[in-house]
């Protein structure tokens, strides 16, 4: 599916704070930041423990709502969507991958990629889902559930349901923070694709700068601000490098 | 689909419901199977007379049974003259029922304790088998089942004592008849006279004919109408049985919904990471709520399908039960019925999902984003609802306590139990905010150790699991306080110890007949105290005549009998053979007075008019007449004695003068030990309690596998931290202990407020100080085997999981 470029951008933020609790004991976990990403980019969101990247992911995606500010997602403003609207938006624009516990660990792997479709009311062609596992490597291991998987598999079969959907959106919270070098390499090679090939957009949050590299544009947050983007093609070939040097550099 | 594989995969976390309904279901069918069984049929005796003429009601009494004010000799006979010229009646029979016994080698036959006049059996109809209807009226007919021939000689226990009869028929139906004048004497009273009716004619029609003959003097029934003509005492077993059925299917179903409501909440919350990452998948709260009922829908089917099953199997055992328990009449047979077994299925489903409702509401309610929290602290466990529910139950059960004094004892049971019940469903709404704070007030001691600090923070912060765990403590110990309290605190007050307070060294009861024979106490040495029971009517201006139980003494003892009563007017030396003694209640119903006269009638349907001699207060006579006993053998020759003290002889040296007249000789202990009232009650209390300790099991068992399974990681950073696996276990313990003890506390504060109440109203009834007595022995064994569960339940399953990582 492609998108028009130029037009609308894929999520927009505008203002956006997070405030947790109140009173004295009153955290702030984002602080009028405005972003936008671009539809067809695969963005990395980085910063220290504590720096609100968590939070921003969950704000542009649904999942929380902004004490302040506004938040478009696919040209939708999310604020006056009730619970329900905000879910069909979920289910029709949005893909999700975690860190953990991404996967229903009562249903199969292949039940688990046709989840979302079904829960739309829509029955998805065997042939789709099996082509949605093939795609991440898997097609073999689709009637497994994930206890019989390992953690690299179980992300695969996570990416697998969150592509299966063709969604504008996919929100990636750490999807390698659990994951080995090899299996964060092979997780990370089916993220890039589903921008380069099909358009769609990505947004990751993740502390590992070799992961971040795999991005088109690297947003860096302290404190619960944007303090600093680094366009990964203009830094060239050592893009992780510099991007650890400047992870390096907030944190100091 | 979702709902199938999700039971099927985390099949562990529905087991304590499937088993909790499956039981649930299963008691439910049994008793619905033995109560739709049980139904009032028309005697046999009487199946063959189309219509039978009923002799007039008498006023209604304190408990649903009617009963009937009989006809003297005299009317009898001249409306059964007037009915048998009734066209269409082939003959009007006169039913008379007098107490008769066969003894065979010295065994009196407890099967059959009546006999009737000879022409009853056209009413049945029963058939000559051999020899000739009887005449004399020492010749008696009887059932072909005694193996008698006709010429044998018979001994049959009469009120009177034991005649020798010559058999001159036999019978090929059950029962013993002799001459219609014999009954007559025998049995004056007629309470219903039966019409044969003639080949080809409508019961319909001549009974409408009949009515028109008897007038307001009687009732007239024909069909399934005849059923009231059971006798009484059937009636009245069955009753008793009705009873215990309704508390057990109550108790089952509130037992059920407990648990399954306790559970359905523990299995959503430890669900809640995946339910969240069903909701940020796309699924609706709708959907997610749907997931969880389909999910108990499931179960509950299943559940209720085996629970039915199990249940019809067992209602055959059940009955049996029953009968030897004397709560249902003899030759019950309980069938499986779909009218008894469709509706247990569907009460099963319907609280399955009942059960789950809650649970799944707030299951919709997940936010998307606690699939990605860790914390495992209970954020806002108490909702508005909960509040508002919780109240109102609370105040509903402490206003019930409140109103238990206002009840007659009998039935003061229903509103006490209704208390408790309310106010355990007010404390387990409100237990996030009740709990922590007792936890916190009882763990003060804990706070020295380490393990100690560990407890006291897991059981506040985990406010749910600890509620789960203490909820079925709670009802358990609650109920069991209730229960033993009450049955305790009642015997004495309510005069069980007459053995006691009369100072008998024997007691003579009854063995296998329904009452002492004249013979029998007639033949007990020294000082004998005895009454015959009979039942009279008041005869009060227009109204319907009042039943009251009455008791048959000879006025010279009364002062030695009567040393216990409490006398309120006129005086007990006033008594003399024409007078009686009336308790407080039946007096003033009656518009009776000490000095004045009271009309009753008698079991032969004579109206006496004695004076009342003195009136007594409610609850210290036994009963509410006392007559002179020569008045009621004269007007009842059927009556018996319940039971015969003795003063001065001791249970061997009376036992030797009672061979073969069908009483046993007992000292006042083994007396009051076995009382049959007594027995009942216990009986319903080891039901209740066995049943509340059952369900707990299941509950708590169930808590426990299921959240210490959740807290690996828990005990994990405890191990991780240098907690040796003694330590946890240990702490583990502690904690439930814990839990234990407190739900053991609110148990038995729940139920304060009603036991309050029982005894305010018993110490109301009986004008006397009651004290409340709390047998702490047994509630000790209910608390113990509790503790035993839980402690069982928590620690092998932390063994089991420490083993194992």
């Amino acid at each position: 599916m492609t998108i028009t470029t130029g037009v609308t951008e894929a999520v927009t933020l505008r203002s956006v704070g997070r405030v947790y609790g109140t009173g004295a004991a009153a955290v702030t976990a984002l602080h009028e930041v405005s972003v936008g990403f671009r539809p067809g980019t695969f963005t990395a969101v980085m910063g220290p423990s504590g720096s609100g990247k968590s939070t921003l992911l969950h704000c542009a995606a649904g999942l929380d709502r902004p004490t302040a500010g506004a938040v478009w997602v696919g040209g939708v403003d999310l604020r006056p969507l009730s619970e329900n609207q905000l879910t069909v938006l979920r289910r029709e624009r949005i893909g999700f991958v975690f860190q953990e516990f991404n996967l229903v660990s009562a249903l199969t792997a292949a039940q688990n990629v046709a989840l979302p479709l079904r829960l739309a009311g829509r029955r998805p062609a065997p042939s789709a889902v099996a082509a949605a596992l093939a795609s991440v490597g898997l097609a073999d291991r689709g009637s497994h559930r994930p206890s019989e998987l390992s953690g690299g598999q179980q992300q695969r079969v996570a990416i697998a349901r969150a592509l299966v959907t063709r969604p504008e959106v996919v929100f990636a919270d750490e999807p390698t923070g659990a994951l080995d070098l090899r299996s964060s390499r092979h997780v990370l090679s089916l993220l890039r694709p589903a921008v380069s090939v099909e358009g769609q957009t990505v947004i990751m949050v993740t502390h590992d700068p070799v992961a971040a590299a795999y991005a088109d544009r690297v947003l860096f947050l302290a404190d619960g601000r944007v303090v600093d983007a680094l366009d990964a093609r203009d830094a060239g070939a050592s893009s992780a490098a510099e991007i650890a040097a400047r992870m390096a550099r907030l944190e100091a | 689909m979702l709902a199938l594989s999700t039971i099927r995969a985390r099949w562990a976390g529905f087991v304590g419901s499937f088993v909790a309904l499956t039981l649930g279901v299963g008691v439910l069918s049994a008793t619905l199977v033995v109560f739709v069984s049980a139904r009032p049929a028309v005697p046999p005796r009487l199946a063959g007379a189309a219509v039978i003429v009923q002799s007039p009601a008498a006023a209604p009494d304190y408990d649903t049974f009617v009963e009937y004010v009989p006809w003297s000799s005299e009317v009898a006979l001249s409306l059964a003259h007037a009915l048998s010229g009734v066209p269409g009646v082939a003959s009007a029979v006169p039913d008379r029922s007098f107490y008769a016994q066969v003894v065979s080698s010295g065994h009196p036959d407890a099967d059959s304790t009546s006999g009737h006049g000879w022409s009853t059996t056209a009413l049945a109809p029963y058939r000559l088998a051999a020899g000739r209807a009887p005449r004399a009226p020492d010749e008696v007919a009887l059932s072909t089942r005694y193996g008698l021939a006709p010429g044998a000689e018979a001994t049959v226990l009469t009120a009177t004592g034991p005649r020798q009869w010559t058999v001159v028929a036999t019978v090929d139906g059950p029962g013993l008849y002799v001459s219609d004048a014999s009954a007559a004497a025998l049995a004056p009273g007629v309470s219903a006279i039966g019409l044969v009716l003639a080949p080809g004619a409508s019961a319909s029609t001549v009974a409408s004919a009949a009515r028109d003959v008897v007038g307001p003097g009687g009732t007239v029934v024909t069909g399934a109408a005849r059923e009231a003509l059971e006798p009484e005492a059937v009636g009245r077993t069955r009753w008793l049985g009705t009873q215990l059925l309704t508390v057990m299917a109550v108790l089952a179903a509130f037992a059920t919904i407990f648990v399954m409501a306790s559970t359905s909440a523990l299995n959503a919350y430890q669900r809640r990471r995946e339910l969240a990452l069903l909701r940020a998948l796309g699924a609706t709260p709708r959907q997610v709520r749907r997931l969880l009922l389909g999910e108990a829908l499931v179960v509950g089917t299943v559940a209720a399908v085996l629970g039915a099953v199990a249940g019809a199997t067992a209602a055959p055992a059940f009955g049996d039960l029953l009968v030897r328990a004397s709560l249902e009449p003899a030759g019950f047979e309980p069938r499986p019925s779909p009218l008894a077994l469709v509706p247990a299925v569907v009460t099963g489903i319907v609280v399955a999902v009942l059960g789950a409702w809650a649970a799944s509401r707030r299951a919709g309610r997940v936010r998307p984003i606690e699939a990605l929290r860790e914390a495992v602290v209970d954020r806002r466990a108490m909702t508005a609802l909960r509040w508002v529910f919780g109240g109102l139950f609370g105040v509903t059960g402490v206003g019930l306590a409140l109103s238990t004094p206002a009840v007659s004892p009998s039935s003061s049971m229903t509103p006490a139990i209704f208390s408790a019940l309310t106010l355990i469903v007010a404390l387990t709404l409100l237990a996030p905010v009740v709990l922590p704070p007792v936890v916190r007030l009882l763990t003060v001691p804990l706070r020295s150790s380490a393990t100690g600090t560990v407890v006291r923070g897991s059981a506040v912060t985990a406010v749910r699991r600890t509620a789960a765990t203490a909820g079925p403590v709670l009802l358990t110990v609650g109920f069991a306080v209730l229960i033993l309290g009450m049955v305790r605190t009642m015997s004495p007050a309510l005069g069980a110890s007459d053995a006691r307070a009369l100072d008998v060294s024997t007691v003579v009861t009854p063995s296998s007949t329904p009452g002492l024979s004249d013979a029998a106490v007639d033949a007990l040495p020294a000082t004998v105290l005895a009454g015959l029971s009979t039942s009279v009517f008041a005869v009060s201006g227009g109204r319907a005549p009042a039943p009251l139980d009455a008791l048959g003494v000879d006025p010279a003892a009364v002062p030695a009998m009567g040393a216990g009563w409490k006398v309120s007017a006129g005086s007990l030396a006033d008594l003399t053979p024409s007078s009686v003694v009336v308790a407080a209640g039946a007096a003033a119903a009656a518009h009776w007075r000490a000095g004045g006269t009271a009309s009753l009638i008698l079991a032969d349907g004579e109206v006496v008019t004695l004076r009342v001699a003195a009136v007594v207060a409610e609850g210290s006579l036994p009963v509410r007449v006392v007559l002179p006993r020569p008045v009621v053998r004269t007007h009842d020759p059927s009556a018996l004695t319940a039971t015969a003290y003795v003063r001065g002889a001791t249970p061997a040296e009376v036992s030797p003068a009672l061979a073969g007249l069908g009483a046993e000789a007992q000292d006042p202990l083994a007396f009051a030990a076995a009382d049959d009232e007594d027995r009942l009650v216990w009986l319903f209390v080891l039901v209740m309690i066995g049943m509340s300790v059952g369900y707990t099991s299941i509950a708590v068992a169930n808590t426990l596998v299921m959240a210490t399974g959740d807290r690996r990681r828990d005990f994990r950073a405890l191990a991780l931290s240098g907690a040796t696996r003694r330590q946890i276990l240990r702490m583990v313990g502690v904690e439930t202990a814990v839990v234990v003890a407190i739900g053991t506390a609110i148990g038995a504060l729940v139920a304060l407020p009603a036991l309050l109440g029982v005894r305010a109203a018993l110490a109301s009834q009986t004008e006397a100080a009651v004290s409340l007595v709390i047998p702490w022995p047994e509630l000790a064994g209910v608390v113990g085997l509790c503790a035993v569960l839980a402690l069982s339940a928590a620690l092998l399953t932390t063994g089991r999981m420490l083993h194992r990582s």
